[in-house]
C-alpha cells in the first residue's frame, strides 16, 4: 500500500514538472529562420469536383507519386487546375493549351488531342531520353511519339468501354450486345419497358462510339500502317471510317436511345452518372479508372460489367492515352522532367496501378483488375482495341471526334458531319 | 452509548465523503468555468486574430487594384500626352500584372491591342459594375493565357473630350506574389473568388490544400459539407450585400472558422477556412495546462484523501484492536481475579483442610505420646501407642510428599525419569498395593489386560505407578464397602510401530460425583465433600497431581461420573516400546512350543495369544475345562503335546482346579500346570497342588511374569531347598562421619546408629565435613551420610571437594545422602555430585541399612 502511495506521488511529482517544463530559446532573433526555399513546380490539370465523403483513388494514387517525387528532389509540386462548370465555359483542353502556349506552368496533363496539338506547335519537351521511357509499351509510345518526338507520358493506360447494368439487361434478359445491332436490340427493348434513356451520354465521350466502329479494322485488321499513310496522304478519306459511327450515333440519337439535347451540357460523369447508379439508366460510357474510383461508379448497388464499344469486330475499347507533357520553355524545365522520372518510374507506376487497379503504361508492371473490367481487360489482352489518339496521323483523332460529336448532338446532319472531318483532312494535307 | 459512537462515526464519514465530492464538484465546475472561459476568450481573440489578418489580406489586394487602376489612369494620361498612342500600344510588352493593353477610340466598334490582334470589348462585361479606383472592373474571365483575369477601362481624355477607351488585363495570377506562401501554418484554405460567378479565381501557391482544386462556391460547399440552407443564404445575402462573413463548421471532422472577406467592396471575395485548433494553439494549449494542473491537484487531492482514509481506517483498526485488546485484557484480569478469588478460596478451604488433616495425625501423635509418657512402664500399650504413632507419622509425611508434589509440578520443575519397566511388575507392584487395600472394604478389584502387545515399555514407572495408585486409591475411597472396581489395560492402535497407545480405565461404582465437581476435579486443594465422603481423608492434591503428570508425559486423562452410579477415569498414555531381545531361546531351551490357555474370558485368552505371539509359542486357547481337556487328548494322540498348561480358576462348569485333576491324569508330571486368577493364591494353594498344578500366575496375564514363574519353576526342580530371604545385618562395627545441620536430626541418628551399634561423629556443615576427612587416616570412616542443605558449605559441595581430594579413599569412601530433598531430581543430583546413595528423610532405619551394607559391603567385597 505504502509503495503504492509512493509511486503515485512520484507521478504526480513527475506530471507536474512535465507540465511545467518547455523549451526556452536562448535566440536574441525570436523570428524562426526558415530553411531553404523549395522549388515550386506547377502541375497543370483537370480537377473533379469534390465529394466531402468520398475518396477519390485516382486522386490520391497521383498524389501518392507526386509524394515520392517531392520526397526525391526536395522540390514543391503546386497543382493548378480549372475545371469547366458548364458547356458554356472554355474546356480544359483550350485552357491548358492557352497556358502551355504562354509557359504558365511546367507540367500539363494533356488529353490526346491537346498532346498532339501542342506537339505538332513544338510546345512540349521531348521526354524519350527519360530512363522511364524505356519501359513504356509500344502502343504508348505509339500512341505519344509525334514527330519522332516522345511529347507525353501516361501514369495510366486509359481505356474506355461501355459500363453496363447487368441486372437490368438480367432483368429484361438480354445479352450483353457485340455489335452495333445487338446493341439497337437491347435498346429497343430498354425503350419498350419504360427505360425513357437507355444510353446515358455526355458531351464528352460519345466520340468513343464513332472511333472504335471506324477504326474498329484499321486497328486490328493487320494493315494498320498502311491504312494511315493513306490517310494521311489523302488516298483515303478520313470521313469514310466516320461515316458508319456517325450514322450509328445519329440512329441512336433519332430513336430517343440516347438523350442529344442532355448530352451537349451534360459534364463527363457528372450529368449522366446520377441516373445510371440510380439504375434508371443501363448504359453509360466512361473510362477504366472510373470502375475503381467511389466518386464516379466504384460502388454500384448492382452488378457491373465494363464491356468494349460494340462494332462489327465484336466489343473493342477505346484507348485514348492521356499523358503529362512538359513545357519546352517551362520555367523550370528540367525539374519537371525530374518529377516525371519520379512519378513515371516503375516503383511509382506499382504503387500507382496497385492502388488505382488499373492498366500501367510500363511493361514492368502488371495489375489484377476488379472482375467488372474483365471482359474490357480480356479484350485489350488480347490486343483487340482502337487508339483514341495516333500522333502518327495527321488528322487529330480525339479532340476533333468529339467536337464534330456535339455538332450532331446540336442537330447537324450526318453529311455535314463528313465535310467537316473532310476539310479536316485537306487542311492537314496541305 | 457505543451504537451512538458508531452511529456519529458514519455520519461524520458521510459528511466527510460529502465535503470531498463537493469539492470535487466546485472544483470541477470552477476549471469548466475556466476552461469555457479561456476557449470563449481565445475564441474571441482567434476571431480577431483572423480577421486582422484576413484584413490585412484585403488591403493588399485592394492596394494592387488600387496601384493597377493608378496605373492605368497614368498611362491613360500619357495616351493623351502622345501623338501616335497606335505605336505605344503596340510597343507595350505585357508583364506578370498586365497582360494585355488595348485602347479603342471614341466611336468606333473595335481598337487595337498590344498583341497585335483587333480588340473588341463586347466580350468584356462591365455589368456588374464594379469598380477599381473608380475603374469600371469586367467580370473575371479565362483569358487567352488560359488564366483567369479581369480587365479595367479607363477614359483617354483630351481637353475635356474622351477621346479613347484604354483596357488594361490583369490577371490574378499576379496577387500570389504580394500574398503569404503559409496561413496559419499551412491549415488554412484561401481562395479568390469572383462575387458575382462566384468562381474561384485563384488559390494562392502553398495555401491549403493542393488536392481540393474547388471549382467555385457551391463546390466549396459541398466539399466542406456546408448544406444548412440557412448558412447558405446568409451567406448569399451577405456577399450581395460586400459584408464579411465569418461562421463556424465542422470541416473534416473538425471544429473550423469559415470566412468571407469582401475585397473591393465586395467585387472579390478572400474565401476559405481554417481549423480552430491550428489559431487557438495556444489556447489549447493553455487549457491542456490547466487540466494538468487539476489533474495534478485532484491526484494529490485524492492521494491525500487516500492516505487520510488509510490513516483513519489503520486508527480505527488500532482503535478496535486496543478495545479488543483491553476488553480481553479486562476479561483476563476478572478471570484471574476469579481465579484468585477461587485459589484463595481453594486454599483456604486447603488450609482449613490441612489444619484437620494435619490435627487429627498430630491429634493422634500428640494423645500417644501423653499415654506414652503414662505407660511408659507397660511394654505392649507402648509398643501400640509407638506403632499408632509411627502410623499417624506416615500418615503426615504422606500429606507433605503430596504437597511438595504438587507444587513442583505446577512450578514447572518436574521432570521425568524414564527408564524401562514392565508392565507386568507394573501391575503387579499396584495390584499388591490396592487389593489388599480393596479387600479390606469388601470391594471387588479386576485387572484386566487386552491388545497390548508389547509389555516393556520405556517410561517413568514410578509416575505412572503415581498416576494409577491415585486413581484406584480415590475408587476405593470413594466406593462403598462390597462396592466393585476395575482396571482395565488396554492395548490401542498404534501411531507408531516405535510406540505403544495404551488406556488405562479405572472404574468404579461408587459415589460418583456431581456435574459442578467434575468440572474441578483436576484443581488443586479441592475434594469432594459430601456427608457419605467426609469421613475420607486426603489433601485434595492427587488428582490435580495425577492430571499435571498425565499431562507431563503427552497423555491425556478424561472423566465420567454419575451420583450413586460410580465413576469412570481414562488414561491415555503413549509410551516408547523398549529394543527388547526376542527371548526365543529362553522357550526353546525349556523345550516350550505349544502352550494350552484356559479361560471362560474370551478377551484374556486373545490378550495371551496377542501377547505371545512374538515369542513363536503356538497358544492355544479353549473356554472351558472340559473342552480343554478334550484338546490335551487330542494333542497327545496326534503326538504334539503341549509343553505347558496355563488354567483359569474360575471358570463356568468345572473350574480351573477340577481341570487340573483330570488334565494331570492325561499328561506327565514334567508339564507344568499354571493356575491364573486375580485372587490371593493363598487360599486355593494347598489344594491346587494336591490337583497338581504347579503353580500360580497372577492375572492379567504377563509374559514377562510367566517367565519369571517358569524360572522359579524350573529353579525348584534343580534345586529342592528354596533360597531364604536375606535379613538385613545390624550396623555393628561401623564408624561413620555424619554431616547433619540439625540438632534434632543427629541426635536421632546418633541414637539409631548406637541402637545398631554402630558409632559416627558429626560435624555441622560440608566445609567441616571435607576438613575431617582430611584429618582421619584412611579406613576410618566406613560411610559419610551427608545432608544436602547445609550452612557454609552444602552436601553437593562438599562430596565434590572429597571426590577431588588426592588420597586413595577419597574417590571410593561411600557418600549416602540423607536429605529431605526426597524427589528424583534430588536424587539424580545427589548421585551427579558423586554421592554413591539416597536416603530420603525421614530416615527409614531399614532402608538406610540395606543402603548402607549395599555399599559398605561391596567395599568389603573389594577389600
Amino acid at each position: 500500500m505504502k509503495k503504492g502511495m509512493y509511486l503515485a506521488a512520484a507521478a504526480v511529482l513527475l506530471l507536474g514538472l512535465a507540465a511545467c517544463g518547455g523549451k526556452n530559446s536562448h535566440n536574441v532573433n525570436l523570428v524562426e529562420q526558415e530553411g531553404k526555399e523549395k522549388k515550386i513546380i506547377n502541375l497543370f490539370g483537370p480537377m473533379e469536383k469534390s465529394n466531402p465523403d468520398a475518396d477519390n483513388v485516382a486522386r490520391t494514387a497521383h498524389e501518392l507519386t507526386v509524394l515520392m517525387a517531392e520526397e526525391q528532389l526536395g522540390v514543391y509540386v503546386e497543382y493548378r487546375t480549372y475545371t469547366a462548370e458548364d458547356y458554356q465555359d472554355k474546356t480544359y483542353d483550350e485552357v491548358v493549351a492557352d497556358r502551355a502556349r504562354n509557359n504558365m506552368d511546367d507540367l500539363y496533363l494533356l488529353n490526346p488531342d491537346v498532346t498532339q496539338m501542342l506537339g505538332e506547335e513544338g510546345r512540349l519537351a521531348d521526354l524519350s531520353g527519360l530512363e522511364c521511357a524505356k519501359h513504356l509499351r509500344e502502343v504508348v509510345k505509339t500512341a505519344n511519339t509525334i514527330n519522332g518526338k516522345l511529347v507525353a507520358i501516361p501514369q495510366e493506360v486509359v481505356a474506355y468501354g461501355l459500363f453496363v447494368n447487368q441486372d437490368m439487361f438480367d432483368q429484361y434478359q438480354l445479352k450483353l450486345p457485340n455489335t452495333p445491332e445487338e446493341l439497337l436490340e437491347c435498346c429497343r427493348v430498354f425503350k419498350e419497358n419504360g427505360i425513357e434513356t437507355p444510353i446515358g451520354a455526355n458531351r464528352w465521350w460519345l466520340e468513343c462510339f464513332v472511333l472504335a466502329i471506324g477504326y474498329a479494322d484499321l486497328y486490328n485488321g493487320g494493315d494498320t500502317d498502311a491504312q494511315i499513310e493513306a490517310l494521311n496522304n489523302g488516298e483515303t478519306k478520313l470521313s469514310d471510317y466516320m461515316r458508319p459511327g456517325f450514322t450509328f450515333l445519329k440512329e441512336l440519337m433519332d430513336l430517343g436511345y440516347i438523350d442529344a439535347k442532355k448530352a451537349c451540357t451534360y459534364e463527363a460523369i457528372e450529368g449522366e452518372g446520377p441516373d445510371f447508379l440510380a439504375q434508371k439508366t443501363p448504359i453509360v460510357m466512361a473510362y477504366w479508372g472510373a470502375a475503381n474510383t467511389e466518386t464516379a461508379y466504384g460502388a454500384p448497388d448492382f452488378h457491373m460489367q465494363v464491356i468494349g464499344f460494340p462494332t462489327e469486330l465484336g466489343q473493342i475499347p477505346v484507348m485514348p492515352m492521356t499523358g503529362f507533357g512538359v513545357g519546352m520553355e517551362a520555367e523550370h524545365k528540367e525539374d519537371a522532367m525530374a518529377v516525371l522520372e519520379v512519378i513515371l518510374s516503375d516503383e511509382a507506376l506499382q504503387v500507382y496501378t496497385d492502388h488505382n487497379r488499373v492498366i500501367s503504361p510500363s511493361k514492368n508492371v502488371e495489375v489484377a483488375c476488379i472482375d467488372a473490367l474483365k471482359p474490357l481487360n480480356d479484350r485489350i489482352n488480347e490486343g483487340v482495341f482502337v487508339l483514341g489518339a495516333n500522333a502518327n496521323m495527321k488528322v487529330e483523332q480525339w479532340g476533333n471526334t468529339c467536337l464534330i460529336v456535339r455538332d450532331l448532338l446540336n442537330g447537324a446532319s450526318v453529311e455535314e458531319c463528313m465535310e467537316k472531318f473532310d476539310k479536316l483532312q485537306e487542311e492537314a494535307l496541305q | 452509548m457505543r451504537k451512538v459512537e458508531k452511529k456519529t462515526g458514519k455520519n461524520g464519514k458521510k459528511t466527510l465523503i460529502g465535503l470531498i465530492l463537493s469539492f470535487f464538484i466546485l472544483l470541477g465546475c470552477v476549471v469548466f468555468l475556466i476552461a469555457t472561459r479561456i476557449t470563449r476568450e481565445m475564441s474571441q481573440s482567434a476571431i480577431t486574430n483572423l480577421s486582422e489578418n484576413l484584413d490585412l489580406l484585403k488591403g493588399t489586394i485592394e492596394v494592387l487594384l488600387e496601384r493597377e487602376a493608378d496605373y492605368q489612369k497614368l498611362i491613360a494620361k500619357e495616351l493623351m500626352i502622345i501623338e501616335q498612342p497606335e505605336e505605344f500600344i503596340h510597343s507595350y510588352n505585357r508583364n506578370d500584372t498586365i497582360v494585355k493593353l488595348s485602347l479603342i477610340f471614341s466611336g468606333e466598334e473595335e481598337g487595337i491591342s498590344n498583341t497585335g490582334e483587333v480588340f473588341t470589348a463586347k466580350e468584356l462585361d462591365f455589368s456588374d459594375g464594379k469598380q477599381v479606383g473608380e475603374l469600371p472592373m469586367s467580370s473575371s474571365y479565362i483569358n487567352s493565357m488560359g488564366t483567369w483575369a479581369y480587365t479595367l477601362s479607363c477614359p483617354v481624355i483630351k481637353e475635356k473630350e474622351e477621346i479613347a477607351t484604354l483596357y488594361i488585363e490583369y490577371i490574378y495570377d499576379s496577387f500570389e506574389a504580394a500574398l503569404p506562401e503559409k496561413l496559419y501554418n499551412s491549415k488554412a484554405t484561401l481562395y479568390i473568388m469572383d462575387s458575382v460567378s462566384e468562381r474561384f479565381l485563384l488559390k494562392p501557391k502553398g495555401i491549403g490544400e493542393r488536392v481540393a482544386g474547388h471549382l467555385n462556391l457551391e463546390d466549396f460547399y459541398r466539399a466542406n459539407n456546408i448544406l444548412e440552407k440557412t448558412i447558405k443564404e446568409e451567406v448569399e445575402g451577405s456577399i450581395r450585400a460586400g459584408k464579411n462573413v465569418m461562421f463556424y463548421h465542422k470541416v473534416k471532422n473538425k471544429n473550423s472558422l469559415i470566412y468571407m472577406w469582401a475585397v473591393n467592396d465586395g467585387s472579390l471575395y478572400l474565401i476559405g477556412y481554417v481549423p480552430i485548433e491550428a489559431i487557438q494553439r495556444e489556447g489549447k494549449a493553455v487549457n491542456q495546462n490547466i487540466y494538468i494542473v487539476v489533474l495534478v491537484m485532484l491526484t494529490a487531492f485524492s492521494l491525500c484523501c487516500i492516505v487520510y482514509l488509510f490513516y483513519e481506517r489503520q486508527q480505527s483498526r488500532f482503535r478496535r484492536e486496543q478495545e479488543k485488546e483491553r476488553e480481553a485484557h479486562n476479561r483476563q484480569l476478572a478471570e484471574a481475579l476469579q481465579a484468585a478469588q477461587a485459589a484463595n478460596n481453594s486454599k483456604t478451604m486447603f488450609l482449613s483442610n490441612m489444619s484437620h488433616d494435619i490435627r487429627t495425625p498430630m491429634n493422634a501423635i500428640l494423645g500417644f505420646t501423653a499415654l506414652l509418657v503414662k505407660d511408659a512402664d507397660n511394654p505392649p500399650k507402648v509398643r501400640e501407642y509407638t506403632k499408632k504413632i509411627t502410623a499417624s507419622g506416615q500418615h503426615l509425611l504422606g500429606l507433605i510428599n503430596d504437597v511438595l508434589d504438587v507444587s513442583k509440578i505446577e512450578s514447572g520443575k518436574a521432570v521425568l525419569t524414564m527408564g524401562e519397566f514392565l508392565l507386568s511388575s507394573l501391575i503387579s507392584s499396584i495390584d499388591a498395593i490396592i487389593r489388599p487395600a480393596a479387600k479390606n472394604r469388601n470391594q471387588s478389584f479386576d485387572v484386566s489386560v487386552m491388545g497390548i502387545k508389547h509389555e516393556c515399555l520405556i517410561g517413568d514407572e514410578t509416575r505412572i505407578n503415581q498416576i494409577l495408585i491415585n486413581l484406584l486409591s480415590n475408587a476405593v475411597k470413594y466406593t462403598r464397602e462390597g462396592g466393585s472396581i476395575w482396571l482395565r489395560i488396554i492395548g490401542l492402535e498404534q501411531r507408531s510401530s516405535q510406540y505403544e497407545r495404551i488406556r488405562i480405565e479405572v472404574e468404579d461404582n461408587g459415589f460418583g460425583m456431581t456435574p459442578e465437581y467434575l468440572e474441578v476435579i483436576f484443581d488443586a486443594f479441592t475434594r469432594a465433600e459430601n456427608s457419605t465422603t467426609n469421613k475420607v481423608q486426603g489433601t485434595g492434591l492427587g488428582m490435580a497431581i495425577t492430571k499435571n503428570i498425565v499431562e507431563l508425559m503427552g497423555g491425556t486423562i478424561e472423566v465420567s461420573s454419575e451420583v450413586n452410579k460410580g465413576s469412570r477415569f481414562t488414561v491415555e498414555l503413549e509410551l516408547r516400546i523398549a529394543e527388547q531381545e526376542m527371548d526365543i531361546p529362553f522357550w526353546e531351551q525349556h523345550g516350550i512350543s505349544r502352550i494350552l490357555a484356559v479361560d471362560d474370558d474370551k478377551e484374556s485368552c486373545e490378550g495371551i495369544q496377542s501377547l505371545m505371539k512374538e515369542t513363536g509359542v503356538v497358544v492355544d486357547v479353549r473356554y472351558q475345562g472340559e473342552e480343554a481337556v478334550t484338546a490335551i487328548q487330542e494333542a497327545m494322540a496326534a503326538g504334539n503335546p503341549y509343553q505347558l498348561v496355563l488354567l483359569d480358576w474360575k471358570m463356568p462348569g468345572i473350574n480351573g482346579i477340577e481341570t487340573a485333576w483330570k488334565i494331570r491324569t492325561e499328561i506327565s508330571e514334567q508339564v507344568p500346570i499354571l493356575l491364573m486368577t486375580a485372587y490371593d493364591w493363598d487360599i486355593i494353594e494347598a489344594e491346587a497342588l494336591q490337583a497338581g498344578i504347579n503353580g500360580f500366575l497372577a492375572k492379567p496375564f504377563f509374559v514377562s511374569a510367566l517367565k519369571e514363574r517358569l524360572r522359579e519353576l524350573y529353579a525348584e526342580q534343580d534345586v529342592d531347598s528354596r533360597e531364604t530371604p536375606e535379613e538385613t545385618e545390624s550396623l555393628e562395627g561401623y564408624h561413620f562421619l555424619v554431616a547433619e545441620d540439625n540438632e534434632i536430626n543427629y541426635e536421632i541418628l546418633r541414637e539409631v546408629l548406637s541402637i545398631e551399634g554402630a558409632t559416627c561423629e558429626i560435624v555441622i556443615n560440608g566445609e567441616q565435613a571435607v576438613e575431617r576427612f582430611c584429618e582421619v587416616q584412611e579406613g576410618e570412616f566406613d560411610a559419610i551420610l551427608m545432608d544436602v542443605q547445609m550452612p557454609v558449605m552444602n552436601g553437593y559441595e562438599a562430596t565434590r571437594r572429597i571426590r577431588a581430594l588426592e588420597r586413595e579413599d577419597a574417590g571410593t569412601i561411600p557418600i549416602i545422602a540423607m536429605t529431605a530433598n526426597a524427589f528424583a531430581e534430588d536424587v539424580r543430583d545427589a548421585l551427579s555430585a558423586g554421592m554413591n546413595a539416597h536416603v530420603a528423610k525421614p530416615v527409614d532405619l531399614e532402608l538406610l541399612k540395606k543402603t548402607i551394607h549395599q555399599y559398605v559391603r561391596k567395599k568389603g567385597a573389594e577389600e
